[in-house]
């Protein structure tokens, strides 16, 4: 390779590399920088102060509560994510009068602004004028509290949640799907297997790989959560819904705290390094022993 | 007809069975259907009605008033709309060309040139979408205010730039690849430049996988709130997804009260642009959800 070509090479790649740097990688590592200093823009403070946030944030009664949503959150947004997608996915593998209209329709989702399905999911989870509640009055004549009530505070994170971004993974399934050889189910067929043989035997083991892979993207995001929890709920009831990332936000600009913000974002970080780090290893173990 | 009449006891069954099928089938789909149209249907709803006749219970499925011109003008004549609408175009727009133009020519680079580390590259790109948007934020906040960039739109092009730049990438990399380097070679041959290759050559041939990106990534600009809650503090670089709490407490000098009407109404303008988009370019969004993440 010339040296003219090398030249041009990466030329062509710095801009790119130095925008992320500049407002990605360089401002992450300063915040590791900043998790072990005392800064407060209203205190006026710039103090090192070695792990002391770290052990402010271990003894914080707000991480465990915190810490046990986000992971509730995940695993149950990420689990009913992938069976809602699948299902989605399977009725829009077959052909079917209007199916390009219910394909459309499944991308609205998709495409709706965050911000704007949390502040209308907060109206809809009104007791008494919210089109969930009046939905569940007619069937049982019941009107839940919702985001008065901690656990179902919870559940109406995770909904909203599903409802914003199955659309997604569906996506990605249908055409998982499409890359199965029609041949495949034809053989079954003449073996006598009917469709739910074919799909427990057929169409779930060639899709467990993207099953798999995107459900841990998929938690890897929901860890990174905010949005919907700023506009849903405001992390409460107390800090029952407040994901680790919203913690962090209401650390670095309602109480202004930047050194113990940062020390919560390094944690956050760890957590979705490790969820990172352990689903993939386990995908690479899983695929060595399969494939 | 005849196999059939002559075996009438197998006919029928075999239809049932196939009717009661499809009828599960089709209860899916209307299931579904009703799951994503009855909330989005219920913000036009809740903007249609006029005054108090949000709240009734039980609810009215079907408007029975019409206040949503009302709620337009008292939105549009309380907050600045037409400014933030005119930022959010421009953001979106401005971010998604930038990221494109860039990430072709970091793209190129990657699949075409070769040089010493371009794997490493597209993995530290890739790797860096994964860091926390709260643990960048703080020092991205301390450097805007002292570069004076808050409540600019420079300063938010320049943020909002920046988380399209990797995937852009990713998936252009696999559209370049797909070009046959032959048709490279046979414009060199002709005598072409580099330059002139990439323009008459390599860009046409990648237009798909370019139109695929400025779809997802303008939408992903319009509907962005996390970067103008923190840097945006006034009209000059607002953007319209701010205004959805903005229109809650029109007319009211407290936070806590919600006007759940006129949030609608803002909640509207925020989507039918996204939806005309997605519903007329169906194709390409599919299309870039699925490169992204299917290699």
């Amino acid at each position: 390779m010339t040296t003219r070509r090398l030249m041009l090479a990466y030329a062509l790649v710095a801009p790119v590399v130095l925008w992320r740097l500049a407002t990605s990688i360089y401002p992450f590592i300063y915040t590791a920088y900043l998790s072990f200093h005392d800064n407060s823009p209203v205190r006026r403070t710039f103090d090192f102060i070695g792990i002391q946030n770290y052990i402010q944030a271990f003894n914080d009664t707000n991480t465990p509560i915190s810490l046990e949503f986000t992971a509730f959150f995940t695993i149950a947004s990420v689990s009913l994510q992938v069976v809602f997608a699948l299902a989605v996915a399977l009725l829009l593998n077959r052909s079917f009068p209007l199916r390009g209209v219910v394909r459309a329709v499944n991308l609205l989702p998709w495409a709706m602004s965050a911000i704007v399905i949390g502040t209308a999911a907060r109206w809809m989870f009104n007791v008494d004028y919210g089109l969930i509640n009046d939905i569940i009055w007619r069937l049982t004549g019941e009107r839940p509290l919702w985001l008065v009530d901690v656990t179902s505070a919870r559940f109406a994170v995770v909904f909203v949640d599903v409802w914003k971004n199955a659309a997604f993974l569906s996506v990605i399934f249908l055409s998982g799907l499409q890359g199965i050889p029609q041949e495949v189910y034809e053989a079954a067929r003449i073996d006598g297997a009917g469709r739910l043989q074919s799909f427990w035997h057929i169409t779930l083991p060639l899709l467990l790989p993207l099953i798999l892979s995107m459900a841990i993207f998929g938690a890897i995001f929901r860890v990174l959560t905010f949005e919907i929890v700023y506009a849903l709920t405001e992390g409460g009831p107390g800090t029952t819904t407040a994901l680790f990332s919203y913690l962090a936000y209401l650390q670095a600009f309602r109480v202004l705290n930047f050194g113990y913000a940062a020390a919560i974002s390094m944690i956050l970080f760890f957590i979705v390094l490790v969820v990172g780090l352990v689903g993939f290893g386990f995908l690479r173990r899983a695929w060595a022993r399969y494939y | 007809m005849a196999i059939a009449q002559a075996r009438p006891h197998i006919r029928p069954r075999l239809n049932s069975r196939k009717l009661a099928e499809s009828a599960l089938f089709y209860a899916g789909v209307l299931l579904f259907l009703l799951v994503v149209l009855l909330p989005i249907w219920y913000i036009f709803l809740t903007a249609f009605a006029a005054g108090d006749q949000l709240f009734t219970k039980p609810l009215n499925y079907f408007p029975q008033t019409f206040g949503f011109l009302d709620r337009l003008q008292i939105v549009f004549s309380n907050l600045p709309i037409a400014q933030y609408l005119l930022n959010t175009v421009f953001l979106a727009l401005a971010s998604t060309l930038i990221a494109l133009f860039l990430s072709f020519l970091a793209a190129y680079s990657i699949a075409r040139l070769q040089f010493p580390g371009a794997n490493l590259v597209l993995t530290i790109l890739l790797a860096s979408t994964m860091l926390p948007g709260v643990a960048t934020v703080i020092p991205l906040f301390q450097m805007w205010q002292t570069l004076k960039l808050m409540n600019t739109l420079q300063g938010l092009l320049i943020l909002y730039v920046s988380p399209l730049l990797p995937i852009t990438v990713w998936v252009l990399v696999s559209f370049v690849k797909q070009v046959p380097v032959e048709i490279e070679d046979a414009a060199k041959v002709d005598g072409a430049g580099f330059w002139s290759m990439i323009w008459h050559v390599v860009l046409p041939t990648i237009k798909p996988g370019l139109a695929v990106m400025f779809i997802v990534n303008f939408i992903a600009g319009w509907n962005e709130f996390f970067t103008p809650l923190i840097f945006a503090r006034g009209p000059a670089s607002k953007t319209i997804t701010m205004a959805l709490s903005e229109a809650q407490t029109i007319g009211s000098s407290t936070q806590f009260y919600q006007n759940w009407g006129n949030m609608s109404a803002v909640a509207i303008i925020v989507t039918v642009p996204v939806f005309i988009i997605t519903l007329l370019f169906q194709r390409q969004i599919i299309e870039g959800i699925t490169a992204g993440a299917i290699k």
